[in-house]
């Protein structure tokens, strides 16, 4: 990008013309080597104990999970609360869950790459990799819940001995490609953005097993502009080419769904409204890794109360659509006329899950409205117990759309209650205790804020003398 | 035997001001190496456009093509059940699938296109034999030169000392 003060009218007016970046996105002076070593810092450098305090609850959670993972495999389903009717329950609640939040991370990434805005920066490869580790939580749900996970395989179109296809009409199915179309984009895209920084970690390293160790993994990437050329070329097309796609992967999980017969499921609404939670929580879990992680990093000027308020406007809005599609989504029920969704639409509201729905009202709908005021916005305790709450609050939601519409279809005979039993429990917590572990060794071990990405930021708004960047480029580059 | 010469510089600008000249001369293939992509620098190293989006777009439709007819023949052609009656080559069914592994065929191409581009996974390149040159990737800025034609050596030196290199090394390439 030209520095926009140079290509067109008196600068002053520019600048002015340009409303939507009035704050500089970096605090303070900085030139490239102080940037590179505050970004590679909490990577290179002896950490305080602060990591250790999270990291081990973490591998704590991990063995709770690795138990009730064991406990699944040599026992069986069996050991969950499912029943019938209420054969998904947890397990794909928590596969909808987790995979929704990833999507935060393509959003971030991808979405505002393309829309250019700068603000994504700081904080993209943190969300990125919380996609990534989000998504591998997630997939490990549907396969425990085969029953017999070691025969996942036979999901894939592979010619087999038995001589079968897989029946592609069906919508589970189109998630197997969906998901891993969507882990497989999403780790491309991630490394990509990172060899330039895995370079910049083996020329900054001091010790010599780093320097071979980062080296490998950065490829040989000099920093050549005849690559760079080439990066910034695969790196938009991959932005490009995420950007349908994760609105395609929480369509196709809703697909899941809305092409059942079950009241409360069958609803042209389901795309559009999954799609809309799967931002609004993703944003959340962004929020609520982000402000202790830049606290345990000490990058605070990089990732500034000004991102964080950006994230908490975006996550209003997208609270509005989500509460868009409940309204929507009950008002159609009504509309119906159908006494079936009739029925389920009454239970939810005061059946044997109702606290659970109303939990889920306040979380998603009541309780982000207090960013309408600046003060909550730039509140980092407030911000982070909002985002805490709207994580529950989500999960709540898939749990409804789920658990309470199976236990309560057709015929009230089969009407049956879900109770989760210890080894759902640990398997939800548990999973959370995974994805810790995984963030916390990310946070540990590749650089979570893009250096070359901040250093080009920094440059840039340098030439185009704005606040706080650092010493401007002496024939103006 | 080629030589390289390198040269170290302050700024993006000066390193490309010092590569114009220096490609004015045409005595080799230049180079330039910085932290992080800079304006103006296809035109003063005559960087071509790149071919990625082009592989991309090829390899996207490959990829939904190939789906598509794998999803036709799996279904209606080598194991057709019959579901409810519903025709045995049912495309609106076909889509997610053909679209997500078009979505898959191109973004693998994008990876995999850039590497081969950049002929990278490439370990060592004979630039890393300047210790110095680690700043590339921190905070400085390099041009590099490659020759066959050892005179030229001294006109390109005067260059960049005339810009104002920070430092200049010469390297043998081996290879």
């Amino acid at each position: 990008m030209a520095a926009t003060g140079q290509t067109a009218g008196p600068r002053a007016f520019v600048l002015e013309a340009d409303p939507l970046e009035p704050i500089a996105l970096i605090e303070g002076r900085y030139d490239d080597r102080s940037l590179t070593r505050l970004l590679t810092r909490f990577v290179l450098e002896r950490r305080g104990f602060g990591w250790w305090a999270l990291f081990l609850p973490a591998l704590g959670a991990l063995g709770l999970f690795l138990a009730a993972v064991a406990v699944t495999v040599f026992i069986g389903v069996g050991t969950w609360g499912n029943n019938i009717p209420v054969a998904w329950a947890f397990g794909i609640t928590n596969f909808v869950w987790w995979i929704g939040i990833g999507h935060a991370g393509t959003l971030i990434s991808a979405i505002l790459l393309l829309l250019q805005q700068r603000w994504r920066t700081s904080i993209n490869r943190f969300a990125e990799a919380m996609t990534l580790f989000a998504v591998i939580c997630a997939g490990l749900f549907p396969l425990l819940h085969l029953g017999r996970p070691w025969f996942f395989y036979w999901l894939f179109p592979y010619p087999s001995t038995m001589r079968v296809w897989p029946q592609f009409r069906s919508a589970l199915v189109w998630d197997v490609f969906a998901v891993g179309t969507y882990f497989t984009v999403s780790l491309l895209f991630w490394y990509m953005g990172l060899i330039p920084d895995l370079a910049t970690l083996r020329d900054a390293a001091t010790s010599r097993r780093k320097r071979i160790l980062y080296g490998i993994f950065a490829l040989g990437w000099r920093n050549s502009l005849r690559h760079w050329k080439h990066w910034r070329v695969a790196y938009l097309l991959l932005g490009g080419l995420a950007t349908p796609l994760v609105v395609s992967v929480h369509t196709v999980v809703s697909f899941d769904f809305a092409t059942t017969l079950v009241p409360g499921w069958h609803s042209t609404v389901f795309p559009p409204y999954f799609v809309a939670g799967a931002i609004f929580s993703g944003l959340a879990l962004v929020m609520t890794l982000i402000v202790p992680a830049r606290w345990l990093m000490g990058n605070k000027t990089v990732v500034t109360l000004k991102h964080l308020e950006n994230m908490n406007k975006m996550i209003l809005a997208t609270s509005w659509m989500v509460a868009y599609g409940y309204i929507t989504e009950h008002f159609i029920g009504w509309y119906t006329a159908n006494r079936y969704e009739h029925s389920t639409y009454q239970d939810r509201l005061t059946g044997a899950y109702a606290s659970v729905f109303w939990a889920l009202m306040l979380c998603n709908v009541l309780v982000p409205q207090v960013f309408w005021s600046k003060w909550a916005r730039t509140s980092v305790p407030v911000m982070w117990l909002v985002s805490v709450l709207i994580n529950v609050g989500m999960w709540s939601e898939r749990f409804i759309i789920i658990v309470q519409s199976l236990h309560h279809d057709y015929m009230p005979s089969q009407w049956y209650l879900f109770r989760p039993t210890w080894v759902d429990l640990s398997l939800l917590f548990g999973s959370m205790g995974l994805f810790a572990t995984l963030f916390l060794l990310f946070l540990r071990y590749v650089p979570a804020v893009p250096i070359s990405e901040v250093k080009e930021l920094n440059s840039e708004t340098a030439a185009e003398g704005q606040l706080g960047a650092g010493q401007p480029e002496p024939s103006g580059l | 035997m080629a030589t390289y010469v390198l040269a170290e510089f302050e700024s993006g600008a000066r390193m490309l001001a010092a590569a114009r000249r220096v490609r004015d001369l045409r005595v080799g293939d230049l180079d330039g190496y910085s932290p992080y992509p800079i304006e103006g620098a296809d035109e003063a190293l005559g960087i071509a456009r790149s071919k990625v989006p082009a592989l991309v777009l090829v390899s996207g439709l490959t990829g939904a093509l190939l789906g598509y007819l794998m999803l036709y023949w799996c279904n209606a052609v080598d194991y057709p059940i019959n579901v409810g009656g519903r025709p045995l080559h049912s495309y609106p069914a076909f889509i997610p699938i053909t679209f997500e592994l078009g979505v898959l065929f191109a973004s693998t191409a994008s990876f995999v296109g850039l590497l081969a581009f950049c002929g990278l996974p490439r370990p060592h390149h004979p630039v890393f034999d300047v210790a110095k040159f680690r700043s590339a990737s921190v905070d400085r800025f390099w041009l590099s030169v490659r020759t066959d034609d050892v005179g030229a050596r001294s006109k390109i030196e005067s260059v960049l000392a005339d810009e104002k290199a920070l430092d200049v090394a010469v390297l043998e390439d081996e290879a």
